[in-house]
């Protein structure tokens, strides 16, 4: 069964989603120096409401994410907006079957599109003549599946309260 | 009944709006033509402006608390470090001074030298401190971001910036309140450079892994291991003197007729703070001589001279 075996979710807060996407690029753009592995989580949480609301977050809003992000690194304009253009494609074109699953399969699936992202970036940076950042790189769309059940936990957790809170469960 | 009465639109419960692989198209050819003018054409330039503009609040933010954690860090190793620092710092204010010292008597006998022999007076080189704001996290180049950008600092693109221990990089892109600057070890980087033991210039260009490489030397060039190499100024652009790069491993392969050279850069691309940013040397040399108009009386398939390419 889907997600609703267990429980109804509550309709999503738009003003938490636009946050949450807001806090994911914040975290992109900490200051912690130059590291390949370093997991893109602006691209889970882009990937993540793409797959639960394809409706409010499609690809036009992953196109403008991308812009920043290049923006922010300096790279090549275009860059991020093309690989979070194809990774939100793909979560949109995969949405309905991923929510069937339990959420270490969907991150079992959702593993090839990271990794399509990240060639898609390392593809780009080398044509136009950027260097090779080394083989940790394979790491970051591993360590982004590896975090998409706790992103999922985290950001479905406000659709999961009590919808009449009694004393017994207030939140 | 008239036509147009009835409502023949589907309701609004199938009102998607394009499908995903038509978004998909769309978005992904405005990024193709982002990608190709941002790296051939400069129509990019604003978009990139603004979008920076957006973002320096949040950046300046995000500096905060890795500013804290830095000051947090340097509060509970305290005393000792400082104390080693201070006697670290005295013991280079020492060996510079006899060096300063000579400078000045130097300085006065090779301008009066130079007015004997009716040389221009050397350039002086304007300088401004900046901070360095972040570096940039994107794996596959090697760029930090300072704080002065066209409007708080007159930055102008090709800036030489340089740190306490020799050349960091060269400014590649203003933003009216910030600035991005490619580090010589980038591997788009390149700087002529002049060799002080043997006074031969070449050009050495960025390299993978914090360092940079001498190209197109011959394999039996004289270059050795520990030479040092300084900025030749033969580019308009860096100042002459300022510490490049020192020569760490000379390899003459036998497969070519260069040898292989790698460099380690003086000044360290990591936590770096505060950088000094330069004017480029060709904005203080005299404007050039408007060009004179071209002869017409040239004889018959000759053509006329062109200048120099710049």
């Amino acid at each position: 069964m889907p997600r609703g075996a267990d429980q109804l979710l509550l309709p999503v807060n738009p003003l938490f989603l636009w946050f949450s996407l807001v806090a994911a690029l914040v975290f992109n753009m900490l200051p912690l120096g130059r590291v390949p592995a370093m997991p893109d989580m602006l691209a889970i949480v882009l990937v993540f409401w793409n797959v639960h609301q394809p409706r409010r977050v499609g690809i036009g809003a992953a196109f403008f994410f991308g812009l920043l992000m290049d923006v922010h690194q300096g790279a090549v304009l275009g860059q991020h907006a093309e690989a979070y253009t194809l990774l939100s494609f793909l979560a949109i074109t995969m949405h309905r079957r991923l929510l069937w699953f339990t959420l270490a399969e969907q991150a079992l699936q959702i593993l090839p599109v990271f990794i399509v992202a990240h060639a898609v970036s390392l593809v780009v940076r080398l044509l136009s003549s950027g260097s090779f950042p080394g083989w940790t790189m394979l790491l970051a769309p591993l360590f982004e599946a590896l975090l998409w059940p706790v992103v999922s936990w985290l950001l479905l957790a406000p659709q999961r309260r009590a919808p009449d809170r009694d004393e017994n469960r207030p939140l | 009944m008239p036509l147009g009465t009835l409502d023949r639109r589907p309701p609004p419960f199938f009102h998607q709006g394009p499908s995903a692989l038509t978004r998909l198209a769309v978005f992904s050819a405005v990024a193709l033509f982002l990608m190709a003018a941002d790296t051939r054409f400069s129509v990019t330039r604003p978009l990139r402006a603004a979008l920076a503009m957006v973002l320096l609040p949040l950046e300046r933010v995000l500096e905060i608390p890795m500013q804290l954690t830095h000051a947090s860090g340097e509060y509970v190793g305290g005393l000792h470090q400082a104390q080693a620092d201070l006697a670290k710092a005295q013991l280079a204010l020492t060996a510079q001074s006899a060096k300063a010292a000579r400078v000045d008597t130097l300085l006065a006998e090779n301008t009066r030298l130079r007015a004997l022999v009716d040389l221009k007076p050397a350039l002086a080189v304007k300088s401004q401190a900046a901070e360095v704001l972040y570096e940039a996290s994107d794996p596959f180049s090697r760029k930090i971001f300072i704080d002065r950008g066209a409007t708080n600092g007159g930055v102008v693109p090709g800036a030489p910036v340089i740190d306490e221990a020799g050349v960091l990089g060269q400014v590649t892109r203003v933003y009216p309140l910030s600035s991005e600057v490619t580090l010589l070890i980038d591997k788009e980087a390149a700087i002529p450079v002049l060799n002080t033991r043997t006074h031969q210039r070449s050009a050495a260009f960025g390299a993978d892994g914090n360092a940079l490489e001498l190209r197109f030397m011959a394999g039996n060039a004289d270059v050795k291991v520990g030479d040092v190499l300084q900025t030749s100024g033969v580019d308009g652009i860096y100042p002459p003197g300022l510490d490049v790069a020192k020569v760490v491993k000379v390899d003459p392969r036998a497969d070519s007729s260069f040898a292989r050279i790698a460099l380690a850069p003086t000044a360290s691309a990591d936590g770096v703070r505060h950088v000094l940013v330069l004017e480029p040397m060709a904005m203080q040399l005299p404007a050039r001589p408007a060009p004179e108009p071209e002869a017409t009386t040239l004889p018959k398939g000759q053509k006329p001279i062109k200048g120099t390419k710049k």
